[in-house]
């Protein structure tokens, strides 16, 4: 990788030494050859001859990392630099070299100089350097933003520090409710529902007024397929926070859940007008419009459903739903048709899956 | 409804026996459907029957419809024998059959038995139904209440080393006025002849209908309407204990259905002579392959041809439709019965196929899992149906069970088919993986509220590892019950406490149909009903159709048999057994 590319600027530095010189060539040529341990005798030989040959150090250190034997890479790559402390590739090298053998504290300023961002938010990672980690994580995404290993360092990263702030505030408050809610939001995560149940409570009657809670109990039960007390939760977090999108969808959905169409098609079309086009309020937009009889209404959305989200299974629902409408008023090739578009989708991208 | 009455249920507490005399001040307020009369009683002494004073309790609301009532002598107990291999079946039994087996006008008992489960299973598999701990039993309904069993005296005690009971269906095959017995298995399936002198015989290998692989639900019905009834029998899945799975990693759990290749349901037809013919090929059926567990039967598009709809497991529904000539079309997703509204399979367990809404057409309910909603199929007309779990409130009811055995009856005799449920979770710790998931559920008891369902108190106050549920109306009493079965554990009755509306209970007798009238249609004061005993999940119903009548006193009655023949009998009394023959003219 980046040390293939230092090869060939090493190659042109002058050498101290015809002997030294000679060795290092030939150490070069066998890099050409992908043969690694010449290669590791060649350079050896020449910092033998001229032990001041930086550039042969780094080469040598350069090998040991082909190889995968970071430990030895450190020792000549450390000499490169006493001989050559501004030689950059020798930082980048000697940074993952530690790095690779768990001596991060010790990798960091090298990575630094060299402005390694990924390897540095790895070692910051494990020095607990959570905040930089990840905002290096950030820059090296800017430069490839779909590096899978970068993707999931930062998401690594962010857990960490996530985990690691809520720990600090247990610690701290543990009886605030924002104590109370992050511990509920962890069962939650957990599936353990009644624990959730509890600590949002708690939280609630610490800061009622606090923006999120109610919505998040409102999930609580409706995991627990608790129905009419997620619908009074959702309830009340819209009263809280009348502009908020979510609240109002998922109070929709907890209506419509429950048989009660014309109220969630109002909170759904509410929540659709706070944060148009999403997918999942228009779909359930569509269902709340097609159990009132608002065939009109449930063929629009259903419609652009499938325009916003074209080939997903969301779109097969879509399809499936309009096929039901088209059905119930006797459109033979409409629903023909929406019903041969569903059952493409499910060829290729599998069956809707049940909750 | 008078505060008074509150004291009146104070002193019923704890009394028993049919007719008691309950003194008490208070004013007797009694409401009757859709009439204003009210009569007061205030400061005297009456005498109260049970039954008058229960149907005030049950207007109450604090008294459930159903008492759990002990079943003196019933011994059985479940044998699904769990292992820690997770063997599939372990978690799919019992049948049971409400059933009255010599004709004292009594509902005897069948209950199927799963059978012993080794330390290790292995082909060929053994299950040790010759012990009796793992037969199947019957149990005869003595006329105080109580139960005999009669197991080895009639002839049902030993159902065959190989076979692992599932389910139970019954029927008049041979029309000789005697209920006969179907059990299906994993292994082979036994068809057991009724006598008629309280004996039953295996005719399995003359009538040839053994199948195998792994039967669950069955059900007789008169396809070819042919005047007898042929055989219809679902088959879950291609598995064997050699080839069983273990999932959920460090949970240890029965594997899901899809985890095992789908096979294919049997059909037989009835040559009428005692013998069978496995049509499932030419007949259409073999060729859908699914997961199935239930199945029910009615003419869903009034073509004078009884239909099949069978519950698939983790996939679509399927809809047999009865082309009239020998042969079916699997029609669901064509129907709009194959999915849910949002195109997503179904964890297909139970089904019914009555008409909930009252409407005339039959429609289709389907239990399932929790994260999925128990699927309402409405009959529109026209051979379609809409999905309208959400329109009827079993939404909020029942996204977070599971349903087994199922049944559309009217429980309070108010005029609409309310629905009852047997619940509980496929995998026995699946509380540890998902708290808000439960292994044992209460069963679901949801009261029909003009085709919106509203949930009541089923009276059953420990959750049950329940399976099956039959109904019937056990004590003769105009009120339907419950028999639910429960694993490894004794079956549960649930007695209808009763009340102050009326009823009606018709027998059909056939003639030039099947003697048992299966198939039949029968409306009662625009109620419908098609005259059946499968349903619910491996279990077989009470073959007497019930009607609830509200506060009317007389019915107007009209059949349509599978003969064609059509029977209007016109103000028929209420809360009365009525037998009705099939007029043998054309």
């Amino acid at each position: 990788m980046i040390h293939l590319l230092l090869f060939g600027l090493l190659a042109g530095q002058a050498v101290a030494s015809d002997a030294a010189a000679e060795h290092l060539r030939a150490g070069l040529e066998a890099r050409k050859q992908h043969q690694v341990d010449v290669e590791i005798a060649e350079f050896r030989k020449a910092t033998e001859l001229d032990p001041g040959l930086a550039d042969a150090f780094v080469n040598l250190g350069a090998a040991y990392m082909e190889k995968h034997d970071y430990g030895s890479a450190i020792n000549p790559l450390k000499r490169a630099l006493e001989l050559s402390p501004d030689l950059p590739v020798a930082h980048q090298y000697l940074g993952y070299a530690l790095l690779a053998q768990g001596y991060a504290a010790e990798a960091i300023p090298h990575l630094e100089r060299v402005g390694a961002q990924d390897a540095l938010g790895i070692a910051q990672i494990e020095t607990g350097q959570l905040s930089e980690a990840v905002a290096n994580f950030n820059a090296a995404l800017a430069q490839r933003p779909d590096d899978p290993d970068l993707l999931y360092y930062l998401g690594h990263a962010s857990g960490l520090l996530s985990k690691s702030a809520i720990d600090m505030l247990i610690a701290a408050h543990p009886d605030s409710a924002r104590a109370h809610q992050a511990l509920a939001e962890n069962y939650f995560v957990l599936r353990q529902m009644p624990q959730a149940e509890k600590e949002y409570q708690e939280a609630l009657r610490l800061r009622p007024e606090l923006p999120g809670l109610h919505l998040e109990l409102g999930k609580v039960y409706a995991n627990s397929a608790q129905w009419p007390k997620a619908e009074a939760e959702f309830r009340a977090e819209t009263k809280l926070r009348p502009g908020n999108a979510e609240a109002a969808y998922r109070l929709g959905a907890a209506l419509l859940q429950q048989g009660k169409a014309t109220e969630a098609l109002e909170e759904l079309k509410r929540a659709n007008d706070r944060k148009p086009d999403m997918p999942e309020t228009l779909y359930s937009l569509g269902k709340a419009a097609s159990l009132s009889g608002d065939a009109q209404t449930a063929e629009k959305v259903w419609t652009r459903v499938i325009e916003l989200e074209k080939e997903t299974s969301l779109a097969a629902q879509a399809h499936f739903g309009l096929a039901a409408l088209y059905r119930k008023q006797g459109k033979v090739q409409q629903t023909r048709h929406e019903m041969q578009e569903f059952q493409r989708l499910q060829s290729t991208i599998g069956p809707p899956r049940s909750e | 409804m008078c505060d008074e009455l509150l004291l009146c249920i104070s002193l019923y507490v704890g009394l028993t026996g049919l007719e008691f005399v309950l003194a008490c001040f208070c004013a007797s307020e009694r409401s009757e459907q859709g009439s204003d009369t009210r009569r007061a009683t205030h400061g005297m002494f009456r005498r109260y029957t049970r039954r008058d004073f229960l149907s005030v309790a049950a207007l109450a609301a604090a008294t459930p419809i159903f008492e759990v009532k002990p079943l003196r002598g019933i011994d059985f107990i479940l044998q699904n024998s769990p292992t820690p291999h997770k063997y599939l079946i372990e978690t799919m039994p019992g049948g049971a059959a409400l059933f009255d087996y010599n004709n004292d006008g009594l509902l005897d008992i069948f209950l199927v038995n799963g059978g012993k489960i080794g330390n290790s299973l292995h082909v060929p598999e053994s299950f040790d139904r010759a012990t009796p701990r793992y037969w199947n039993r019957l149990y005869r309904q003595n006329h105080d209440g109580s139960f005999t069993d009669v197991t080895e005296v009639a002839g049902l005690a030993h159902a065959g080393n190989g076979n692992y009971g599932m389910g139970v269906a019954v029927g008049d095959y041979d029309n000789d006025g005697y209920s006969d017995l179907y059990v299906t298995s994993y292994g082979k399936n036994i068809l057991y002849h009724n006598n008629g002198d309280g004996t039953f015989t295996d005719v399995t290998a003359k009538a040839g209908v053994a199948g195998g692989g792994w039967s669950v639900s069955a059900g007789f019905f008169d396809f070819d309407n042919d005047g007898h009834l042929d055989l219809f029998v679902t088959r879950y899945m291609e598995w064997d204990a050699d080839h069983n799975k273990i999932c959920g990693g460090d949970w240890h759990t029965y594997c899901p259905p899809g985890a095992f290749p789908p096979t294919t349901c049997l059909l037989y037809r009835n040559r009428g002579d005692g013998t069978f013919e496995d049509v499932s090929e030419r007949s259409g059926i073999a060729a859908k392959k699914g997961r199935a567990l239930g199945v029910a039967f009615a003419d869903y598009d009034g073509d004078g041809f009884t239909d099949i709809f069978v519950s698939n497991d983790g996939m679509q529904q399927y809809l047999f439709h009865n082309n009239g000539d020998g042969t079916f079309k699997e029609c669901a997703l064509e129907s709009g019965a194959a999915l849910t509204s949002d195109g997503k399979g179904l964890s297909g367990m139970g089904t019914v196929f009555q008409d909930y809404d009252n409407d005339g057409r039959p429609d289709v309910l389907v239990t399932v899992l929790p994260r999925e909603l128990y699927g309402l199929y409405h009959n529109d007309g026209a051979g379609l149906f809409s999905y309208q779990s959400l329109e009827t409130g079993l939404g909020a009811l029942t996204s977070g069970s599971s349903g087994w055995g199922v049944g559309l009856e009217d429980f309070d005799n108010d005029g609409w088919k309310d629905l009852f449920v047997a619940q509980s979770h496929v995998l026995d710790n699946v509380q540890q993986i998902d708290a808000s998931l439960h292994y044992k559920e209460l069963p679901l008891l949801a009261l029909n509220r003009s085709g919106r369902f509203e949930r009541a108190d089923s009276g059953v106050t420990a959750p049950l590892a329940a399976r099956g549920a039959a109904f019937g109306d056990i004590n003769n009493d105009g009120w339907m019950d419950v028999l639910i079965t429960t694993l490894g554990g004794p079956p549960v009755l649930l007695l209808n406490r009763g009340g102050s509306q009326h009823w009606l209970s018709i027998t059909l007798r056939g003639t030039r149909s099947n003697r048992d009238g299966y198939g039949a249609i029968v409306r009662v004061n625009g109620q419908t009903r098609t005259a059946t005993s499968a349903g619910s999940y491996v279990c077989a119903n009470d073959k007497r159709l019930h009607f609830g009548l509200g506060s009317a006193a007389k019915a107007a009655v009209e059949i349509l048999w599978p003969s064609g023949a059509k029977q209007v009998l016109k103000d028929v009394r209420a809360d009365q057994f009525l037998e009705v023959r099939e007029p043998e003219g054309s």
